[in-house]
C-alpha cells in the first residue's frame, strides 16, 4: 500500500476523554472490556461467597447485610448467574482479548468498525451498571434465576424482586444483546476483510478462528434472546399473554390472564441459551490450543480438524437446546432426538480434547504459568465434559435435572475451564498489553490454589446431586434427606472460601506487575504469531505504516522449523 | 528474534471491485479508475483500493445487520407457529381443540400498504442508480460534482416509507375498532408483534434515509454516501421482502 491506512490512533493533542475513555483504538477498548469483566467477576464471586456462606451457616448474619433471607439468596443466585455468564464468560474471552488481539494477530491496525466497538463497550458498561442497580431498588433482585422462567418472570406480584428488579434485568440484558451484536459484526468484518497480505484462512491462529466463529454465534444467538426479552417485556407491561397460561393463582388470588405457554419461553430462552454456552467456551478453546502449542513447542495437532471441530460445535450448538428441557413433558421421541444430537456434539469436543493432548504429547514443554492454566483448562474441560453425555440421557436427566449434579457439571466445564483460559490468556498476553511480565511464583501459587480448589468445590456437588440434593434451594433444613447433606455443603463452602482467598494472589500479582513488574521484551514466550512482532507494550499505532506480510502458518514450532540462530520456531512473517 | 518489518513486494490480487449493481453509465468507457482524481472533495485521502475495501466492509456490515434482523423474525415466526399448534382438551365436549382464535385481516389496507412499500423500494433503487450515474459522470469531469439529482427520489422513498407507517397505524386502528387490541388474544398479540417489530426496524431505515437526504445537500464525501446509499438500499429492499413474508405468513396461517 502506498498510503498508510487510516490511523485509528488519536493524536496526542486529543483530550483525555478521547484518548482513554471514548477511544476507538481497539487496544484501549480491549483493556476496558478486560477491566469491566474483572469488576464483574469480583461482583459475581462476592455473590457466590454470600450464597456459600448461607448454605453452610443458614443463620449467619453478614456484616451490613444481616441474615440472608430466601429472597436475598435467590436474588444473589440470579445475579451471580447473570453476571458470570454474560459479563465475564461472554465478555472477556471474546470482547476483551479478541478486541485487543484479533487485529494484531491478523496483522492489521484496527478493527473494521472502531466506533461501533466503542459504542458496544459503553453499552456493555451501561448494561452492567443497570444490572447491579437491582440490589438497590425496592423489591431487590429478581428471584427467577438467570433463566427467568415464565410465568414467575411475567407476574410482578409473584415474588420479591419480580417487579422493578426483573424490569431492570430485562433492560440490562437487552442492552447487552445489542452491544454484543454490534461488536460481533465488527469481528466478522475484520476477520473477513482486514487480514494482512498472505494471511490466508488456514494460516490464521486458532484464536482468530474461535473469535470469528463465536462472533457468528453471538450474532445469531443474541438476536434470538432479544426477541424473547421483547416478548417477555410485552407480557409484563403491554398485557399480552405470550407466556402466561390460564388458571394461575398468585398469593391466593386467581390471575385473570391466560392463553400463553410457559414452555414457549423455555424454548426461546434455551434456543439462545445453548449457543450462549458455546459462545462462552469457544474462545477459551482457541486460546488453549494457541497456548498449548506455544509452550509445548509443537504445532497444533490437527489444525484443520480443530477448525472443523470449532465450526461443527458452533453449528451443532443450535440443535441441542432441548436437553435443558427433558423434564418439561416433551414427547419422548423429541427427547431422543435432542439426546442423540447432544451426545453427537461430544464428538467434535472430543476431537479437540484429543488434539490438545496430541499437541503436548512429545513436546518440549515449558511449564510457565500460562501453560499451567492451559493444561488446567484441558483437565477441567474433560472433568466437566464427561458428565455432559450423562446428563444428555433423558432417563438419567429425569433424576438429575435441577440437582447439584448439573451445578457441578456446568461450573467445571464452563465456569472453571473458561476462567482458567482467561487466567492463561491474562498471563500470556500481559507483556503485550502492559509491557511487563507477571510474577511466575505468584502465578504458580494462584494456579494450584485455584485448580485444587475448583475440584474441591465442584466434585462433591456431583455426589450431592446423585444423592438427590435439589439446586436453587435456600433453606436446606426443612427436608430430612437434604438436611443430612449439610456437612457436605460446609465442606464445599470451606473449599470455596480458600479458593476465593487464593484469587487475592492473582489480583495482587496483576496489579503489582502492572506497576512494578519486570519489563518485557517483544517476544518473551518465543511465539510465532504477529502480535509478538511488535514491541511490548503494543505501540499506539500498532503495525504503523509498514505492511506486515504473512508467509507461513501460525504454529511453526519445533526442531523442524529451523528458525534463525537455531531458534525452534519461525514467526509468521519471517521470510 | 527474526522479525521482518521491511516492505515486501508480493503478488497480491487487487481487491475485486465491487459491482455497483447496474444502473451505472453503461458502456461509456472511463479513462480513470472509478471516482479517481479530485472530484471536489479535498478532505478525501484514500485511493480507490481503499475505497473498494471500505465498500466491501460496509456491505459485510449490512449483511450482518440483515442476518440479525432476519433471525429476530425467524424466531418470532417459530414462536408464532408453536403457539398456534397448542392443543388442549375440552372436558365437556370430550374433544381437543386449538387454543387459537383466527384473526380476520383487513386485506385491502394491507395490500395498499404493501404496494406503497414496494413502490418505495423502486424509488430508492432509482435514487441509487441516479447517484451512481452522477458519480461516474462527475469522476469523468462531465458534470460538476455538486449535483443532487437523487435527492428527489430519496425524498420520495422517505415519504412513501412514512406513508407505509401511517398505513400500518390505520390497520391497527381498524383492528382496535373491532376490539382486537394487543392483549385481546394470542393471534392479535402476534399480529401486533410482527407488524410493530417490522415498523420499528423500518423506522431505523427511515433514519438512515433521513441522514442521506440531509447529507445530500452538501457535495462532500460523495463516495461515502454512495456506499451508504447502497447499504441502505439493501436494508430497505430487505424490509420490503420481510413485509411480504410476514403478510404471507399471517395470511396462510390465519386459520
Amino acid at each position: 500500500m502506498s498510503d498508510p491506512s487510516p490511523n485509528p490512533v488519536q493524536p496526542s493533542r486529543a483530550s483525555f476523554l478521547r484518548r482513554y475513555l471514548f477511544s476507538t483504538d481497539h487496544k484501549v477498548i480491549g483493556r476496558q472490556y478486560f477491566f469491566l469483566s474483572l469488576v464483574a467477576a469480583l461482583s459475581g464471586a462476592w455473590l457466590s461467597l454470600l450464597m456459600r456462606l448461607h448454605l453452610a451457616w443458614p443463620k449467619l448474619a453478614i456484616p451490613f447485610l444481616g441474615e440472608i433471607k430466601p429472597e436475598n439468596y435467590l436474588g444473589y443466585l440470579t445475579i451471580h448467574g447473570t453476571v458470570m455468564v454474560f459479563f465475564v464468560l461472554s465478555t472477556v474471552p471474546q470482547n476483551g482479548f479478541g478486541t485487543y488481539f484479533l487485529p494484531l494477530q491478523l496483522g492489521t491496525n484496527e478493527m473494521a468498525f472502531p466506533r461501533l466497538n466503542m459504542i458496544a463497550f459503553w453499552t456493555t458498561l451501561t448494561s452492567f451498571l443497570v444490572l447491579m442497580s437491582v440490589f438497590f431498588v425496592p423489591g431487590g433482585a429478581s428471584i427467577a434465576g438467570w433463566t427467568q422462567y415464565a410465568p414467575l418472570s411475567v407476574l410482578a406480584s409473584a415474588g420479591p424482586g419480580q417487579a422493578l428488579g426483573t424490569d431492570l434485568w430485562l433492560v440490562s440484558i437487552g442492552l447487552f444483546c445489542l452491544a454484543s451484536v454490534m461488536s460481533a459484526s465488527s469481528f466478522i468484518a475484520t476477520t473477513l476483510k482486514k487480514r494482512a497480505p498472505g494471511m490466508t484462512w488456514m494460516r490464521m491462529p486458532l484464536t482468530c478462528w474461535a473469535w470469528f466463529i463465536t462472533a457468528i454465534l453471538i450474532l445469531l444467538a443474541f438476536s434470538i434472546l432479544l426477541v424473547a426479552l421483547v416478548m417477555l417485556m410485552s407480557d409484563r407491561h403491554a398485557g399480552t399473554n405470550f407466556f402466561v397460561p390460564g388458571g394461575l393463582v398468585v398469593n391466593g388470588q386467581p390471575v385473570q390472564r391466560g392463553g400463553g405457554s410457559p414452555l414457549l419461553w423455555q424454548h426461546l430462552f434455551w434456543f439462545f441459551g445453548h449457543p450462549e454456552v458455546y459462545i462462552a467456551i469457544l474462545p477459551a478453546m482457541g486460546i488453549t490450543s494457541h497456548l498449548l502449542s506455544n509452550f509445548a513447542r509443537k504445532p497444533v495437532f490437527g489444525y484443520k480438524a480443530m477448525v472443523g471441530a470449532t465450526i461443527a460445535i458452533g453449528a451443532m450448538g443450535f440443535m441441542v437446546w432441548g436437553h435443558h428441557m427433558f423434564v418439561s413433558g416433551m414427547d419422548p421421541h423429541v427427547g431422543f432426538a435432542f439426546s442423540a444430537l447432544t451426545t453427537a456434539i461430544a464428538v467434535p469436543s472430543s476431537i479437540k480434547v484429543f488434539n490438545w493432548l496430541g499437541t503436548i504429547y512429545g513436546g518440549r514443554i515449558r511449564f510457565t504459568t500460562p501453560m499451567l492454566f492451559s493444561v488446567g483448562f484441558v483437565s477441567l474441560f474433560i472433568a466437566g465434559g464427561l458428565t455432559g453425555p450423562l446428563l444428555a440421557q433423558p432417563a438419567l436427566d429425569e433424576y438429575l435435572h435441577d440437582t447439584y449434579f448439573v451445578v457441578g457439571h456446568f461450573h467445571l466445564i464452563m465456569a472453571m475451564a473458561g476462567l482458567f483460559a482467561v487466567f492463561a490468556a491474562t498471563h500470556f498476553w500481559f507483556p503485550k498489553m502492559f509491557g511487563r511480565l507477571m510474577n511466575e511464583r505468584l502465578g504458580r501459587v494462584h494456579f494450584w490454589i485455584t485448580f485444587l480448589g475448583a475440584y474441591a468445590i465442584f466434585i462433591p456437588m456431583h455426589l450431592l446431586g446423585i444423592a438427590g440434593h435439589p439446586r436453587r434451594y435456600s433453606e436446606l433444613t426443612g427436608v430430612q434427606y437434604v438436611a443430612v447433606m449439610a456437612p457436605w455443603q460446609r465442606i464445599i463452602t470451606y473449599a470455596a472460601i480458600v479458593t476465593l482467598a487464593g484469587q487475592i494472589v492473582f489480583l495482587a500479582n496483576l496489579f503489582w506487575s502492572m506497576l512494578k513488574g519486570p519489563r518485557a521484551e517483544a517476544n518473551p514466550w518465543e511465539s510465532t504469531t504477529l502480535e509478538w512482532t511488535l514491541p511490548s507494550p503494543t505501540p499506539e499505532d500498532g503495525f504503523g505504516a509498514s505492511a506486515t506480510t504473512v508467509v507461513r502458518g501460525a504454529y511453526e514450532y519445533g526442531s523442524k522449523s529451523d528458525g534463525e540462530a537455531g531458534a525452534d520456531y519461525r514467526m509468521q512473517n519471517s521470510p | 528474534m527474526p522479525v521482518a518489518n521491511h516492505h515486501v513486494e508480493i503478488e497480491r490480487k487487487p481487491p475485486s471491485k465491487p459491482k455497483t449493481g447496474g444502473g451505472g453509465p453503461g458502456k461509456i468507457p472511463h479513462p480513470r479508475d472509478f471516482g479517481g482524481g479530485d472530484d471536489g472533495e479535498p478532505d478525501r485521502d484514500e485511493n480507490s483500493d481503499e475505497r473498494a475495501e471500505r465498500q466491501l466492509i460496509y456491505r459485510i456490515l449490512m449483511v450482518v445487520c440483515i442476518v440479525a434482523v432476519a433471525v429476530v423474525f425467524i424466531v418470532l415466526t417459530a414462536a408464532y407457529l408453536y403457539r398456534r399448534s397448542i392443543i388442549t382438551w375440552d372436558q365437556d365436549k370430550g374433544d381437543s381443540f386449538y387454543l387459537w382464535r383466527p384473526l380476520v385481516l383487513p386485506y385491502l389496507q394491507l395490500w395498499i400498504n404493501s404496494l406503497v412499500l414496494l413502490i418505495s423500494s423502486g424509488t430508492l433503487e432509482l435514487a441509487r442508480r441516479q447517484m451512481t450515474k452522477q458519480n461516474e459522470f462527475a469522476s469523468m469531469g462531465i458534470v460538476p460534482p455538486a449535483g443532487r439529482r437523487e435527492l428527489s427520489w430519496l425524498t420520495a422513498t422517505f415519504g412513501l416509507g412514512l406513508g407505509f407507517l401511517g398505513g400500518q397505524a390505520l390497520v391497527w386502528n381498524t383492528l382496535r375498532h373491532r376490539g382486537l387490541f394487543l392483549h385481546a388474544n394470542a393471534s392479535s398479540s402476534f399480529f401486533y408483534a410482527f407488524t410493530a417489530l417490522h415498523a420499528a426496524h423500518l423506522v431505523g431505515g427511515l433514519v438512515a434515509l433521513a441522514w442521506l437526504i440531509f447529507r445530500s445537500w452538501r457535495p462532500r464525501r460523495r463516495d461515502f454516501r454512495q456506499v451508504a446509499l447502497q447499504a441502505t438500499g439493501w436494508y430497505w429492499h430487505f424490509m420490503g421482502i420481510l413485509w411480504l413474508a410476514i403478510f404471507a405468513l399471517l395470511h396462510f396461517t390465519r386459520k
